[in-house]
């Protein structure tokens, strides 16, 4: 580095304790896993300027109100913004190549303001195309019961 | 803020891949070399801000350990945990209440050392996104750059161009270390794929580095040596990336907005003379060109086209080789701030641009630009 | 320069309790986001900037206001996050005092806070015992060393309270009556997270001991928690409010040594119980607010104390009495809330500690004893001046806010 100091490598260290966190979903996000498991979609609508949330947020940040409405959304919904992905986050936090591409969709649920990053099963994907949420309420782990989408048609 | 406070030092170190060295080491040299370019010595009077980040180090209180090598023993010290432009802003804060009259600022990270993509993932929404593993710093990217091509027409080959554009520059920029001579657009597509449209060379990859710059008011500022003055600044946040229109850099916007009030900046596009830009990929320093009104919404990839802001333009951005040459997470938008300083103080060298006077810097932190900082500096 | 007075003009807590699972940190600290906004009749509208912090690796979320500052009317305004560790919630609170003594914003919003049930605090201060883990490990320490005597606060704690107790005289007598003279006055402090009503000194010596001298009965909680604090110039505070408590000075000394010290306590080669870097501050922000006679002065005290014997220390080190008088000055009484310098009306740190918020909670309860607005736990004696503490680091990070109900330019 120029400063004329050799220290060596500094050794990558992993920490022998493995920090457990338990967050708290709150009853926002887990009325609407409750709604997934009886396959609904649930999504939180401010009062004041009707903007609906999914996944739900409590508060709406523009008008700080609070979303005490609830609105039942359809399974359909359109690809605002997609990437095919070559590579995943690996577990030492590097890129790792996937052996076979994967395409990740930004989908707004139809009567939705805000979107869902997930998986889409089909082949390819555009802007605008149109999609179909795949529920599993059978899912081991609750985030995964919106397994993702597929095209509609 | 007329000729409120000024930028009278700086120091940056190398940025490498793995900087051999460690981070107490590397910020050490900054801060003893910007201390010692402002004329200040340890027992001197001045308040110091770092920035840090916790996950990036690996340890609870990052700021704890830097207390010594910053020059902060016995000082007024406090850290943001954000990019370097905020230490700046915070820096500035300080020295405009009056109650201290130079500020030493610094920013500093190591990717040699943690797992680079990690702390982008925890900051994602613990009850949802996080735990689903699809969307990281460069997914994310990836999302914005195809909603920004979608909205306003850009294409892939502009981002090439403008990543192109960048790693030639790097290759003047001793500091700099992720750079390639000559490098084309064709080059830059024909990179290893990682999340489409983004390519290994439209990235800023994230190094090791540290940069430090001493802030001082009017009158601490009046022995300096071509002082730099801060001109105008702002910053701002903006929503979560899956509650926003991702084709829009808002937070840029309203800094930029901010800061022009400030230094009664009215036609950017012509009162300023260079820029540089904290773009994480090249499709951000597109997007960057219109927050920042260096032209229409929309006009990004045209306003490259015009060659406007290449290293002879009209509006040369980046001639550092701005993020993609370097990217040392909490340093990269202080280094722009330097560099943007090192421009008009005449002293950058080979990637020198001739006659700037006011120029603009940003700095970002967040998912896809989500919050920005911008600086507009002037010479005398 | 700007030089603009700075005034606290509303306060707001979440609830204080062990866990919410009823909310995420988001949600939760709305709680406390919007009860602020009630509390100086504002709105979102009306807020300039906003500084947040807490300290991100409890809860394993990097820089949650990227996610969560929607929650807090944060929409594209201006967002500045500070964060020290221990004294996170005193540095939020002094970056809003700057931005709005520098002129560039009126009216900030401060915020801080922590989910602690939600992550594992143990292993967020393991992290600052093993930050130097890297050097440790290549000489060949056991990791587990780490583990059992690192031990978090705790295992720094157990030093500076053996080292104080010999320094000052303090007995663990003293310091099951300051454990009283706190859980007391949290019984009367609805957000309070440990409230004992009616405790005695002799039921906190009967706790189990942790590690001589400290027992459970000296020790903070885990708390989830988060204070939010609105802050605005002198000239807007006194539209808004009949009587604001104006921030008149910020000061903050960080004397960490880079080095490993001995189980972790990250300083070599000084005694963690001199703290000399509290009384650095103290006098820094003393002398900004023009106070000469701190112990005259200063109505009533807010030191930084998750164990018992640092409510002693920190008043001594807060210049409000001279080295190893503390323990006499409990004894008189005058620390309660009807003393001559009550300490710690809110109940303090040990009390309830939802980390990241603790240090600002210090300065929120010295500003609401000022716009006497501190309900039963209102000290007896009327308040001009106070004094707000933040403690933090490896041992020796502070912060210091001087507060009072006359502004300091105007």
């Amino acid at each position: 580095m120029g400063s004329g100091i050799d220290i060596g490598q500094v050794p990558k260290v992993s920490i022998p304790i493995n920090p457990t966190f338990g967050w708290s979903v709150g009853n926002w996000m887990e009325y609407f896993f409750d709604g997934i498991k009886e396959g609904k979609l649930r999504a939180s609508k401010c009062p004041a300027c009707g903007r609906v949330f999914l996944p739900p947020r409590m508060v709406c940040e523009r008008c700080f109100a609070k979303c005490e409405d609830w609105v039942k959304l359809p399974e359909t919904g359109t690809v605002q913004s997609f990437t095919t992905a070559h590579v995943k986050v690996g577990a030492d936090g590097e890129l790792e190549d996937l052996s076979q591409p994967e395409i990740i969709v930004l989908v707004k649920q139809d009567g939705a303001d805000t979107c869902v990053a997930a998986r889409l099963e089909g082949e390819s994907a555009s802007v605008g195309m149109k999609v179909k949420a795949v529920l599993d309420p059978s899912a081991e782990n609750f985030l995964d019961m919106l397994a993702g989408y597929r095209p509609a048609e | 803020m007329d000729k409120g406070v000024a930028i009278i030092a700086y120091a940056q170190t190398p940025f490498e891949a793995d900087a051999n060295a460690s981070r107490e080491i590397q910020v050490l040299e900054v801060a003893k070399t910007a201390l010692e370019a402002a004329g200040l010595k340890q027992e001197d009077r001045y308040t110091v801000i770092s920035a840090t980040n916790d996950y990036c180090d690996g340890r609870t209180i990052s700021n704890m350990r830097l207390v010594e090598p910053a020059a902060a023993y016995k000082k007024n010290e406090s850290k943001v945990e954000m990019d370097g432009g905020y230490a700046a802003i915070y820096g500035l804060m300080r020295i405009l209440s009056g109650d201290h009259q130079v500020a030493l600022v610094m920013g500093v990270s190591q990717a040699s050392v943690y797992a680079r993509n990690i702390p982008g993932i925890m900051m994602l929404d613990p009850t949802f996104d996080r735990q689903r593993w699809l969307l990281n710093e460069v997914s994310a990217g990836a999302l914005q750059a195809r909603a920004y091509m979608n909205a306003y027409g850009a294409t892939e080959e502009h981002f090439a161009g403008v990543a192109a554009k960048n790693l030639d520059n790097a290759a003047r920029n001793p500091l700099a270390y992720n750079k390639l001579a000559g490098a084309d657009a064709a080059k830059v597509l024909a990179a290893r794929k990682l999340y489409e449209p983004i390519t290994e060379l439209m990235l800023a990859p994230f190094c090791d580095g540290a940069c430090a710059m001493v802030l001082a008011s009017g009158e601490a500022a009046a022995k300096a040596d071509k002082p730099v003055w801060v001109k105008g600044m702002g910053f701002a946040h903006d929503s979560y990336l899956t509650e926003r229109p991702l084709e829009e850099m808002g937070s840029l916007e309203l800094a930029a907005r901010s800061a022009y009030d400030m230094a009664g900046i009215t036609d950017p596009a012509s009162q300023i003379d260079l820029a540089e830009v904290h773009e994480n990929f090249a499709h951000e320093e597109l997007m960057a060109y219109e927050s920042l009104g260096f032209c229409g919404k929309g006009q990004g990839g045209s306003f490259f086209d015009s060659g406007a802001t290449l290293l002879g333009g009209d509006l040369p951005v980046n001639a550092s080789g701005g993020a993609t040459g370097a990217n040392a997470v909490c340093a990269t938008g202080l280094a722009r701030i330097i560099e943007a300083a090192m421009q008009i103080r005449g002293k950058a060298g080979e990637h020198q641009v001739e006659g700037v006077n006011t120029a603009v810097a940003t700095g970002q932190t967040g998912p896809c630009a989500q919050e920005n900082v911008v600086f507009v500096l002037g010479g005398e | 320069m700007a030089h603009t007075d700075v005034a606290v003009v509303g306060v707001g807590y979440s609830k204080h309790v062990s866990k919410r699972r009823d909310v995420n940190i988001a949600e939760m600290v709305w709680e406390a986001v919007s009860a602020c906004y009630e509390d100086a009749g504002l709105k979102p509208k009306d807020v300039d900037a906003i500084c947040t912090g807490n300290m991100p690796a409890f809860e394993g979320v990097n820089i949650p206001e990227l996610w969560g500052a929607g929650h807090w009317g944060a929409y594209g305004k201006p967002l500045m996050r500070i964060t020290t560790g221990g004294t996170t919630g005193g540095s939020v609170a002094h970056g809003g005092y700057y931005a709005v003594s520098s002129g560039l914003f009126d009216t900030v919003l401060c915020i801080a806070f922590e989910k602690q049930s939600d992550g594992n605090s143990t292993m967020g201060l393991n992290t600052v015992a093993l930050a130097d883990a890297a050097a440790m490990f290549q000489q060949g320490v056991d990791p587990g060393f780490l583990a059992a005597f690192g031990g978090g606060a705790v295992g720094i704690a157990v030093y500076q309270a053996a080292s104080y107790m010999k320094r000052s005289g303090c007995t663990t007598e003293h310091l099951d009556k300051v454990s009283v003279l706190c859980r007391t006055n949290a019984a009367l402090n609805p957000y309070s997270h440990l409230k004992q009503p009616g405790l005695t000194p002799e039921e906190v010596a009967k706790t189990t001991l942790m590690q001589y001298p400290i027992r459970f009965g000296h020790v903070c909680p885990a708390t989830d928690g988060a204070c939010a604090m609105l802050v605005t110039t002198g000239e807007k505070a006194k539209k808004l409010i009949d009587k604001p408590a104006y921030i008149l000075s910020c000061a903050s000394c960080s004397e960490e040594a880079s080095l490993m010290g001995i189980a972790g306590s990250g300083t070599t080669n000084m005694d963690p119980c001199v703290q000399e870097s509290c009384k650095i501050a103290a006098k820094w922000a003393y002398d900004l607010a023009g106070i000469e006679d701190p112990r005259h002065e200063i109505d009533v005290a807010e030191p930084y104390s998750p164990f018992a014997h640092q409510l002693l220390m920190f008043y001594e080190r807060l210049l409000l009495c001279d080295d190893g008088e503390a323990p006499a000055i409990l004894d008189s009484g005058s620390m309660n809330l009807e003393g001559d310098l009550p300490v710690c009306p809110s109940g303090g740190v040990i009390s309830t500690n939802a980390i990241g918020a603790s240090a600002m909670e210090r300065v929120s309860e010295v500003a609401l004893q000022i716009m006497g607005k501190a309900g039963d736990r209102q000290v007896k004696k009327e308040v001009h001046k106070g004094v707000a503490h933040g403690w933090g680091g490896a041992v020796n990070l502070n912060v210091v806010a001087v507060l009072s109900d006359t502004p300091r330019r105007s």
